[in-house]
């Protein structure tokens, strides 16, 4: 049951991508283009839902479905790592027109570029992994 | 050019993912640290990727959904507009393979990646996701205007 929820969850997510062509090489090169207000739209107003969200749950103190009070972790601050990392993920984001999401989303819709960008990206972070001692 | 659905109903929908995640699974949103579990099938011993994998475990379903998405698609015509699949010609391989490569060191390196980051991230107003959404933008920047002119 916990797995088909999981499942669901990236099926919807997955088709909103999709419907809304977040998925596309170009809207990304439109985006770094500052061609359409589209991806910006989409980035900020998913955001807006998230901010609302958050505080709603913090305000609130709503538990889980399974009872249990919602703890959020902060995101660990790593100058080094935040900053390399970051510039790396976005020449691939650019490169490839996908983030993390579209490329799985991308295996189903055209799994020949799908495979490719895929083991790229675990390429990527198999590489990570042997450097990891080196890097940080 | 107008895509079928706009971001003004897109983006709420996508932002919904961070209370039905916190909700459902008490989970923080993420997509990349679902290659990390891969990874540590693969390489047991390494030490970045002896962890608790288990936690991540959801991620991967999370991920073959996604990839469920991407074939329910194919079943229906014209989603896109020719113009946006030119691209996806295995002619172009060594982009696409070069960005993931640059997608899956980049996304560990800095601890997450569009999901995890300015999605969750931004939405808890994380410090450690302002700066790596800034740097994010500048190396799709420099890739834009710089590297791809010279790919295509």
């Amino acid at each position: 049951m916990r797995v088909i929820i999981s499942i669901v969850l990236g099926l919807l997510f997955g088709t909103v991508l999709i419907l809304s062509e977040a998925v596309y090489w170009q809207r990304i090169q439109e985006m770094f283009h500052f061609k359409s207000f589209h991806m910006y739209g989409l980035l900020f107003s998913a955001i807006a839902t998230g901010v609302i969200s958050i505080q709603l749950i913090k305000r609130f103190k709503i538990k889980s479905v399974n009872g249990n009070l919602i703890v959020i972790k902060p995101k660990k601050l790593n100058w080094k790592g935040n900053i390399i990392g970051g510039m790396f993920f976005g020449i691939g984001w650019s490169l490839a027109g996908a983030c993390t999401a579209p490329l799985f989303i991308t295996v189903g819709l055209n799994w020949q570029i799908g495979l490719i960008i895929f083991t790229g990206a675990l390429l990527g972070v198999i590489i990570y992994g042997l450097l990891y001692k080196k890097l940080n | 050019m107008e895509p079928k659905l706009a971001w003004y109903f897109a983006g709420p929908l996508l932002g919904l993912i961070i209370p039905l995640g916190l909700l459902l699974k008490e989970k923080q949103f993420g997509i990349s640290s679902s290659l990390r579990v891969i990874g540590s099938f693969l390489l047991p011993t390494n030490e970045y990727f002896k962890y608790e994998r288990s936690n991540d475990y959801w991620q991967v379903s999370f991920v073959i959904g996604l990839i469920l998405a991407g074939l329910i698609s194919t079943q229906f015509e014209s989603l896109a507009t020719s113009e946006y699949l030119e691209v996806y010609n295995t002619s172009n391989w060594y982009l696409f393979l070069i960005g993931g490569l640059f997608i899956g060191f980049g996304a560990r390196y800095a601890g997450g990646c569009t999901a995890g980051h300015c999605i969750m991230g931004l939405s808890q107003l994380s410090l450690s996701s302002f700066v790596t959404t800034i740097c994010f933008f500048i190396g799709g920047l420099i890739a834009s205007y710089l590297l791809i002119p010279i790919f295509i």
